[in-house]
């Protein structure tokens, strides 16, 4: 095996333990932090977005200055609201 | 037998199993497509539905899946000789527990990443889904009742060990500190933290520690306290319940998952330490028996076996955890195989390791009983790898006291999950009727109270059956909803229907001999206050365990009637 081939196979190698001593120690941390950013940013979307439910928490004004930083989280915060849920995702 | 002849034996069913009879199932008949798109980039929502590499996730299933129930188990189930314990490992995972785990994995993705919930009610019934929460919530309660009782009346009640377990939670306490509040680096977090655990693990093993608890344990002859409970009991299991109610109750990023992650330093130190040591021992079996008898004191062979070693061969825990988290994070359906099969070989060797700390390291069939027996199966373990430790230079007292914390923590780990869990099924299930459910504070009370009554009055052997019987039949409902999934795309479906019904039937069988005997301690003239509640109780959640198993086969086997959809035969 040529000495190029043999390294790039140890690096991948050093990766993938990496990676999974990775995935046993720290993954669970990282959904975690992802978990809270979501809670926060359904605040916020409730927050701007809320006469949408006719909840006025914002006067509209304060909404439309906030909507260019709403309008990148919209996408992933509807697939979060509209996907049915059980009692068993309280244990993933 | 040697020890290294065993490893090499589980060794060689790895890769049978996962080489040829996994792959051949994965190639030809579920067929993975590596470029269809997975939920986890379909849905993306930053959140459950994230892709990861496979290799992140092989770590995240395996963390998540190898937790007491290997290590347990196989010791227990050496009662009967070391020769069904090893060929129901070795045969359980080869034929149903990476069928299991692999399946509900596709299961999950293939169906838009449901959960276990939704996909009983979609492919079962719609009953099924409420009958799988109630049954849940028992296989829960059982959980912490059998791990309360493990570690509250037999790990802490050692008084080498309390210290070092206050250690840890003081140091996961610590790194949450260090990694959230103050943004240290992980590194140094991790370097600090995990050597200051050791130190106290050390310290917990001096004398004046040692004559402080024995001190307040009463010991060396604890005094019986409460329900037949020694002081160091009643002590023992308070501790582990405070544990739970703050796991429970404050913050996660505090308290639960920084505990969690000092707890992946420790064991995984501690594990590949006792690998090194048993390497350079190897030991043999000595005077162990291949089989001792047909009836222990866990009732016969078959069907308490089976349900005896339950994670290390198969366990319901693993299809909640492929479906609800590592299905939602698969890149490519290609990865299931690794991800989900692989974890489930490598815990088979894991478990393989535990079933060695009974057999190989004490020597024989009596080291083994003197150290607890199946009565003790913790001791037993921590006992065995100081055993394998102490042939890498580290002296066996502290072995003993390092492998009871890390035996406690992996137990606690799950315990405040579960009873998480519980206090939210408590407020959706009870929260309409009694708005006090909903209070985090008082769910929280109400399932420890529950885990209270079960650890205090149960006997050990009996709930670890009792837990092992429900977890085993989970696993023979996910085999299930994976045979019914597999018709439901028109492919061959018997790899996982025959194993559904060697598991259901099996843990029937176990659920019924547990209600059976349990009903029958009490028409004793000689029974106490006591055992009767004990028998009782088991008793009873065996039956209701029973009759929620037989309405969801009921419903299952409807289903499993209904005209499918045709599609090309598939080879294998």
């Amino acid at each position: 095996m040529p000495e190029e081939q043999r390294e790039s196979k140890l690096k991948q190698l050093g990766r993938s333990v990496k990676e999974f001593l990775y995935g046993m120690a720290g993954h669970d941390m990282t959904r975690f932090a992802l978990k809270t950013r979501g809670s926060m940013e359904h605040l916020f979307i409730l927050i701007t977005m809320g006469d949408l439910l006719g909840i006025p928490i914002l006067p509209p004004y304060y909404s439309l200055r906030l909507l260019p930083y709403v309008v990148p989280q919209i996408s992933t915060w509807k697939r979060r609201m509209l996907r049915e849920r059980d009692l068993t995702d309280a244990l993933a | 037998m040697n020890s290294i002849l065993v490893l090499l034996i589980a060794a060689a069913a790895l890769i049978v199993g996962y080489g040829v009879y996994a792959r051949r199932i994965d190639r030809n008949v579920v067929q993975p497509d590596g470029k269809k798109a997975t939920p986890a980039k379909m849905y993306m929502d930053g959140v459950d539905f994230t892709p990861a590499s496979r290799n992140v996730l092989f770590g995240y299933q395996f963390k998540s899946i190898a937790a007491l129930g290997p290590i347990t188990g196989p010791i227990i189930a050496v009662q009967w000789g070391w020769f069904p314990a090893m060929l129901w490992i070795i045969l359980g995972t080869f034929f149903i527990g990476w069928v299991q785990d692999y399946g509900a994995m596709m299961m999950g993705v293939r169906r838009d990443g449901d959960s276990l919930g939704a996909l009983s009610y979609k492919l079962v019934s719609p009953r099924a889904r409420t009958i799988l929460m109630i049954f849940l919530y028992f296989y829960l309660l059982l959980i912490m009742g059998s791990f309360g009782n493990a570690v509250g009346k037999t790990l802490m009640t050692n008084p080498k060990v309390p210290l070092g377990m206050f250690i840890v939670v003081l140091m996961g306490i610590l790194a949450g500190q260090m990694t959230y509040k103050w943004k240290k680096d992980i590194i140094l977090t991790t370097v600090v933290t995990v050597v200051l655990t050791f130190v106290g693990i050390w310290l917990s093993t001096t004398k004046p520690v040692a004559a402080f608890f024995n001190g307040l344990y009463g010991l060396p002859e604890s005094p019986v306290w409460f329900l037949g409970n020694t002081q160091a009991q009643v002590i023992g299991t308070l501790l582990v319940i405070v544990f739970c109610y703050l796991g429970s109750v404050m913050p996660i990023w505090s308290f639960a998952q920084p505990i969690n992650y000092i707890s992946f330093w420790i064991v995984s130190l501690g594990i590949l330490g006792g690998i090194l040591g048993m390497i350079i021992w190897r030991p043999g079996m000595g005077d162990f028996p291949a089989f001792t008898k047909f009836t222990t004191a866990s009732g016969p062979l078959w069907p308490m076996l089976f349900v005896t070693i339950a994670c290390g061969a198969i366990s319901g825990w693993h299809s909640l955890v492929s479906t609800s988290g590592t299905a939602r994070q698969l890149e490519a359906e290609t990865d299931a195989l690794p991800v989900g099969g692989g974890a489930m070989f490598l815990e088979m060797i894991f478990a393989t390791v535990a079933f060695l700390t009974a057999t190989a390291a004490f020597g024989g069939f009596q080291g083994y009983q003197d150290a607890g027996g199946a009565g003790k199966a913790l001791a037993v373990f921590s006992g065995g790898l100081a055993n394998f430790l102490s042939h890498i230079g580290i002296p066996k007292e502290f072995g003993t006291a390092y492998g009871s914390v890390f035996l406690t923590i992996m137990a606690l780990t799950i315990m405040q999950l579960c009873v998480r869990f519980m206090r939210v099924a408590s407020a959706e299930l009870a929260g309409d009727k009694f708005p006090a459910m909903k209070n985090i504070h008082i769910g929280t009370i109400v399932a420890l109270l529950l885990t209270l009554v079960f650890v205090w009055v149960i006997p050990w052997l009996t709930i670890w059956s009792a837990f092992g019987a429900a977890n085993q039949l989970m696993a023979g409902l996910a085999l299930m909803l994976i045979a019914l999934w597999a018709m439901s795309e028109g492919r061959k479906h018997t790899w996982a229907l025959y194993p559904a019904a060697f598991m259901i039937v099996t843990t029937i069988a176990a659920l019924l001999y547990l209600a059976y005997t349990n009903f029958a301690k009490l028409s004793s003239p000689d029974i106490t206050t006591q055992a009767a509640i004990a028998a009782v109780l088991v008793g009873l959640i065996a039956v209701v365990l029973v009759v929620a198993a037989a309405f969801l086969v009921y419903d299952g086997w409807k289903a499993l009637r209904k005209p499918q959809p045709k599609k090309a035969p598939a080879k294998v």
